[in-house]
């Protein structure tokens, strides 16, 4: 889930090539339904600029849908050790953070982390979406 | 007039006269002896031992006789011995003298009276009288002061210091009272007492041959005197301790005190201003308050507050809030003003600080905004390169992705842009006069298929004649695209927009309103800052506003937002009119309805 479109397609593409399915959102809403509607195995979230809500806050509605889902925040906003991306991952809120721009291989190795700390590596992998 | 027997001191002989003035008859004097005469209280021996002494002379003295009634009458006595029927007597001849006896007693009594000392002296500076006040003050009884000298009365300092003795002697020889001077005279076992005294010459027939010498006792008027000077240095110097400026000034503003933080503030001291005019360090752009407050002030109660720069006496200014009170007699007439000023050096200092730590709180909040917006574009484009390094991609993939480097580029480029002419939006030598209704047609033609894609309806409302303002015209369309775009984004699911244009007095007033989501009234403010953004996806970087701000102002107009949350939002750009004219007193302007919609 990202508001720009392109961010999305360039993830998509990066997922793909784990064999993962992906849906694709720009908006919160989007993405929340995305959620509910499908079983994901990852949500990919921006935090920042979105329409509609703040990412973090997303990641947390995403969380209360479907608690075994793991989430992986990618922004531009943010930077690595940024204390709202810190306590977040302490929380176990997120169980990722990637920093833009980002290698592909960074994306491959978060996703997959955090795949497994959650356990949740029999679902296929899907990132929202609504493109 | 009597004769009495020198042993038996019983009356032998009593004339008429004696009879008359004592009451007895003359068988009832007869039958007495001399000494049932006198008060009771002076029968003593020694009585009985003058009665009987023998006199060879004629011996006066007064004594007090008491009359047949009860009375006390005093009777000077002469006496001579006499031979009387053959035995030894003295003859009498008593004089009455009660009635100057009473003159002197009353005149005691008006001396022990005068709430003041009085000395009488004579011209060997003995004291002939002292009254009761004198010798309460002094310590002092009769016996030790009456017939003594002056220097035996008062010490030899007081004398000698205030050279009391001449100053006496001066008054003999001038007959004239000397005027009231101050002595301070401390009795033994008394406290210091604190006089003051005058010397009256005593003149009989012309002659000057007594002097009084009186003294006030102003011990209390001298305390209370010194308690209200004490009172006035404490007042002095709370004026004077106080950290604020504290200047008083005559009705026409001429200072006349001018305190220590004054000094200390400006350099000044009250020797050097005293008499001038406060309003001569006072900075050009305060001194016309500062005037009307002196002028107006003679006439209010009211203080009235003002700030201005202060002038110092190394030529600088500082920043001064003053109030003016004015200053007012018994007669509540105003007779000058007092200024009160605190320096505001400190508190321009803090307020500085607090200014660069929001631009610095601000300075964060693009940081972050810059961030997030460059950092998408190139994340695009640094993902897209991947991909193409990756190798055996489809065309369609391969081209794509060269595409998405691009584009990604270009929007990072785009952003940069923006936030330099955001930042140097300088473009003063580029105006240009220009027709503001073509500009605004011009933005309305590049927006066109966006509104029709989103179902929204343009409706456009000109005036007829052209609308000339000096602008550059690029930056001016940039400013209407901007809004026009902001508008569209407000309404996703269609609506209408409408564009006013009217010519008011001196002015162009160009209106963009939309059906769309308005705004919050928290977010009035911010929406014209940098960064600040509800764009809907993939839209707005957050600097659109504020560079239409940048350009508005640029151009010498404003711009202002009206909105109503869920109602639609108007914004309002004003420019100065190039060339206003007579009728430009805000015609209705041409209502007509865009085809572009």
């Amino acid at each position: 889930m990202d508001d720009d479109p392109d961010i999305c397609w360039a993830l998509e593409h990066v997922l793909r090539g784990l064999g993962a399915k992906c849906v694709l959102a720009v908006d919160g809403q989007s993405a929340l339904q995305a959620a509910r509607h499908n079983r994901l195995a990852l949500a990919l979230l921006d935090a920042k600029g979105l329409p509609d809500i703040d990412g973090l806050e997303l990641a947390g509605k995403i969380r209360a849908a479907d608690p075994d889902v793991p989430v992986v925040v990618v922004s531009g906003y943010f930077y690595r050790d940024d204390p709202a991306i810190q306590a977040a991952l302490e929380q176990g809120l997120i169980h990722g953070f990637i920093e833009k721009p980002f290698s592909h291989g960074e994306v491959i190795e978060t996703v997959k982390s955090a795949l497994s700390s959650q356990e949740a590596a029999s679902r296929a992998v899907k990132l929202s979406t609504a493109c | 007039m009597w004769i009495y027997d020198l042993r038996t001191l019983s009356f032998l002989a009593v004339n008429d006269a004696a009879v008359e003035r004592y009451g007895y008859s003359r068988e009832e004097f007869l039958a007495m002896t001399v000494r049932q005469l006198h008060l009771r209280a002076e029968r003593s021996a020694l009585l009985d031992g003058v009665l009987k002494s023998p006199v060879s002379s004629a011996q006066e003295r007064t004594w007090r006789h008491v009359r047949k009634d009860g009375t006390v009458i005093y009777v000077e006595v002469a006496r001579s011995a006499v031979d009387f029927a053959g035995g030894s007597a003295y003859l009498v001849i008593a004089n009455d003298v009660s009635e100057g006896k009473r003159s002197e007693l009353l005149y005691r009594m008006l001396m022990d009276t005068i709430p003041s000392s009085v000395l009488l002296l004579d011209e060997d500076l003995r004291v002939v009288l002292a009254n009761r006040n004198f010798l309460d003050k002094s310590r002092r009884t009769n016996g030790v002061t009456a017939g003594k000298r002056l220097a035996e009365v008062f010490p030899e300092v007081i004398l000698a210091e205030m050279g009391l003795e001449q100053q006496i002697r001066n008054v003999f020889t001038s007959s004239h009272a000397t005027a009231g001077q101050r002595l301070t005279y401390r009795a033994p076992g008394v406290p210091i007492r604190v006089y003051y005294y005058s010397i009256v010459p005593v003149n009989w027939g012309g002659q000057v041959d007594h002097v009084l010498f009186l003294m006030d006792d102003v011990t209390e008027q001298t305390r209370m005197g010194e308690e209200i000077r004490r009172m006035e240095g404490r007042l002095a110097s709370v004026v004077e301790s106080a950290s604020d400026i504290v200047v008083s000034t005559d009705i026409q503003g001429n200072i006349f005190t001018w305190n220590k933080a004054a000094q200390k503030i400006t350099g000044y001291s009250l020797e050097e201003l005293k008499g001038r005019s406060f309003l001569d360090y006072c900075d050009e752009s305060g001194a016309p308050g500062v005037r009307r407050l002196l002028s107006s002030g003679a006439s209010r109660e009211s203080s009235g507050r003002i700030e201005s720069n202060l002038k110092t006496k190394d030529g600088r200014f500082r920043p001064v809030s003053w109030v003016f009170s004015p200053m007012t007699d018994d007669a509540a007439r105003t007779v000058g003003f007092v200024v009160v000023g605190r320096d505001l050096t400190e508190q321009r200092k803090f307020e500085l600080q607090i200014l660069e730590a929001q631009k610095l709180a601000a300075l964060g909040v693009m940081a972050r905004g810059i961030a997030h917006e460059i950092r998408t574009p190139l994340a695009i484009s640094s993902s897209a390169a991947q991909f193409l390094m990756e190798g055996n991609l489809t065309p369609e993939f391969y081209r794509e992705c060269a595409e998405k480097v691009h584009s990604g580029i270009r929007k990072a480029s785009t952003i940069i842009e923006n936030l330099l002419r955001f930042a140097h939006p300088s473009a003063e030598k580029n105006k240009t006069p220009v027709d503001l209704l073509r500009v605004m047609r011009e933005a309305l033609t590049l927006i066109e298929n966006q509104a029709k894609v989103q179902n929204i309806e343009v409706r456009t409302h000109f005036p007829p004649e052209p609308c000339q303002v000096l602008g550059v015209p690029s930056l001016l369309e940039q400013v209407f695209i901007n809004l026009l775009l902001n508008a569209i984004n407000a309404m996703p699911s269609g609506g209408t927009i409408e564009v006013f244009a009217e010519r008011t007095a001196g002015e162009v007033l160009a209106r963009v309103t939309d059906t769309g989501e308005g705004i919050s009234p928290e977010d009035f403010d911010k929406i014209f800052d940098p960064f600040y953004t509800k764009s809907p996806p993939g839209k707005g970087t957050g600097l659109g506003l504020s560079i239409c701000y940048s350009i508005v102002d640029q151009h010498r107009g404003s711009i202002g937002v009206d909105s109503q949350k869920g109602e639609g939002s108007t914004f309002t750009v004003k420019l100065p009119l190039l060339f206003p004219t007579e009728k430009d007193s805000g015609e209705p302007p041409e209502s007509s309805r865009s085809g572009r919609g």
